[in-house]
């Protein structure tokens, strides 16, 4: 074998002595010796389970709605099988056979519902692959889960929006508020998060209403969650909090920009009612999570939107953009979040304002890039410089 | 044993709904449809059949949205609408109304054979065996070109 013609090469130059040479032979003879599936079995097996499979799919109108759906439960109760066998004989790694059970419970539903002609508008295949994943999730408490359930739940969201009603819309928020406060995981927080703040979009679809402010009515009533979460949570998630209330401003500023915003209905006491919610907001940030306090600028976007050429959104976009990056390298804070937002704002602004004076801005736009790679080279050769020197 | 509650809370549900289709049959009504196609497919699913049926018209005075009704079998042999109301009562179809048509979920698609969607949206005139159950869902059984 290659280990011991190595040792004894290192024994013969006397890299290692005699004694460690027969500790190492000693050690590497009581490794268990791993079986290999000789390569022609592999090959066959693949062949005889295409060769099944293509049967299978030949004779799939002939073959009896149950004995369909059948066939697929067993196939999932395989995969379940060879998870507990991949546990306990240590082969593979379960959690990928999990996977695929639950990858084939979602097939077993689609087969059910082709064989039996479900409604494609019915929203049951995705709420049962929701509480699946969940539940899936709180058993084995495995992020693939969290993934699965977070497109779960999406699918829920996109497919239950165009007629969703008010108990499955309440019960979705309850289902997703259990897994957001049980989780006690990061990442399952943050999906579930993300979740119940899409599920606060389909207030438009339920009570067709055509107020523009509904986003940031969720992310206010998000931010009740924060009285209800530990300090460690509430640090976690604040970065997704200016995350979406970032993202909230400058698609207000671009649409308010880019439109007329006929499509919207903008009343003065909605705009007084959110900025009333927005100094509340401010408030509960103050005594609980300092960070989210940038939102309460949101509150005052009812009446921004008054303002047609959209000068006072961009001037809040610009200002909240300079303030957060001066205050969060004072504090010695990551910029990085900060730096993004601060480019997509001047991104939008010149699409905005100088979009059609395009000939004279792309004049500027191409001095501004030349300076910034000269700084860029300028930066770089002074850094040479001084690593030299040191 | 926890790691079987899943699989088996699956093979459960997924019986369970089996059953409800079969159930359907079995307690229900045999209806035949009148029913006009148009041919979509869905990645998941495969191709299936979009449906409209010609003589499921809500009468006057019915507002559009959500409606409740019956299917009664016509002079004809094909189902019309029996009874239709605006609030829900034991034994009717869900669905809802847009311009005097009438659609329920249940109703709008029917799987079919690869490849069999066109030629059934090349007939136009087709008919539409359904079971309702007496607590109001639907299991539709088969599509074929009509003969009148």
């Amino acid at each position: 074998m290659e280990w011991e013609r190595k040792i004894a090469q290192w024994r013969s130059e006397g890299v290692i002595d005699t004694e460690t040479a027969e500790r190492i032979q000693a050690f590497e003879t009581r490794q268990p010796k791993k079986r290999k599936l000789p390569l022609l079995l592999i090959i066959g097996l693949i062949f005889f389970a295409l060769a099944v499979f293509s049967f299978i799919a030949a004779n799939w109108q002939a073959i009896p709605a149950i004995a369909k759906v059948g066939m697929v439960v067993v196939l999932m109760w395989i995969f379940y099988i060879l998870a507990h066998f991949s546990e306990k004989k240590r082969f593979g790694h379960p959690v990928i056979f999990r996977i695929l059970g639950y990858v084939m419970f979602w097939a077993s539903l689609i087969v059910t519902g082709q064989t039996f002609h479900l409604g494609t508008g019915s929203s049951i295949v995705p709420w049962a692959l929701f509480i699946a994943a969940i539940a899936h999730f709180f058993i084995w408490r495995h992020s693939a889960f969290t993934v699965l359930a977070f497109i779960s739940g999406i699918t829920i969201l996109s497919s239950a929006a165009p007629g969703i009603g008010l108990i499955e819309w309440l019960l979705f928020i309850a289902v997703t508020l259990v897994w957001f406060f049980l989780s006690k995981d990061g990442l399952a927080m943050i999906f579930s998060w993300l979740l119940l703040f899409g599920s606060g979009l389909l207030v438009w679809s339920i009570w067709d209403i055509e107020s523009p402010l509904v986003p940031i009515w969720t992310l206010f009533a998000l931010t009740l969650l924060l009285l209800l979460i530990p300090q460690d949570k509430q640090r976690l998630l604040s970065p997704l909090y200016l995350l979406v209330g970032g993202i909230q401003l400058i698609v207000f500023l671009a649409i308010r920009g880019e439109s007329d915003m006929a499509f919207a209905e903008l009343t003065m006491l909605e705009a007084i009612a959110l900025a009333i919610a927005g100094a509340a907001v401010l408030a509960l940030a103050y005594f609980r999570e300092r960070h989210v306090m940038w939102l309460g600028v949101l509150g005052l976007v009812g009446f921004m939107l008054y303002d047609e050429t959209a000068i006072v959104l961009a001037i809040a976009a610009e200002l909240t953009a300079l303030a957060y990056l001066i205050i969060a390298q004072r504090q010695d804070q990551p910029l990085a979040l900060g730096f993004v937002y601060f480019i997509v704002v001047q991104f939008v602004i010149y699409v905005i304002y100088a979009w059609e004076r395009l000939d004279m801005s792309l004049f500027f736009l191409i001095g501004a890039l030349l300076l910034f790679a000269l700084s860029g080279i300028a930066w770089w050769l002074n850094r040479k410089k001084e690593g030299a020197v040191t | 044993m926890k790691k079987w509650l899943m699989p088996a809370l699956q093979t459960a549900f997924v019986a369970l709904l089996v059953v409800s289709f079969y159930a359907t049959s079995w307690f229900g009504e045999h209806y035949v449809l009148r029913a006009e196609p148009f041919d979509p497919f869905d990645p998941f699913y495969g191709e299936y059949v979009m449906l409209q049926y010609p003589d499921l018209e809500a009468p006057a005075g019915i507002s559009d949205g959500a409606i409740y009704f019956t299917l009664t079998e016509g002079e004809d042999g094909y189902a019309v609408i029996g009874r239709i109301e605006e609030n829900p009562f034991f034994g009717a179809i869900n669905g809802s109304k847009y311009d005097r048509r009438i659609v329920a979920p249940q109703l709008e698609n029917f799987y079919v054979e690869q490849g069999h969607g066109p030629e059934l949206e090349e007939a136009v005139d087709l008919e539409v065996t359904i079971d309702v159950a007496p607590w109001g869902s639907i299991r539709p059984v088969s599509i074929a070109p009509r003969k009148e």
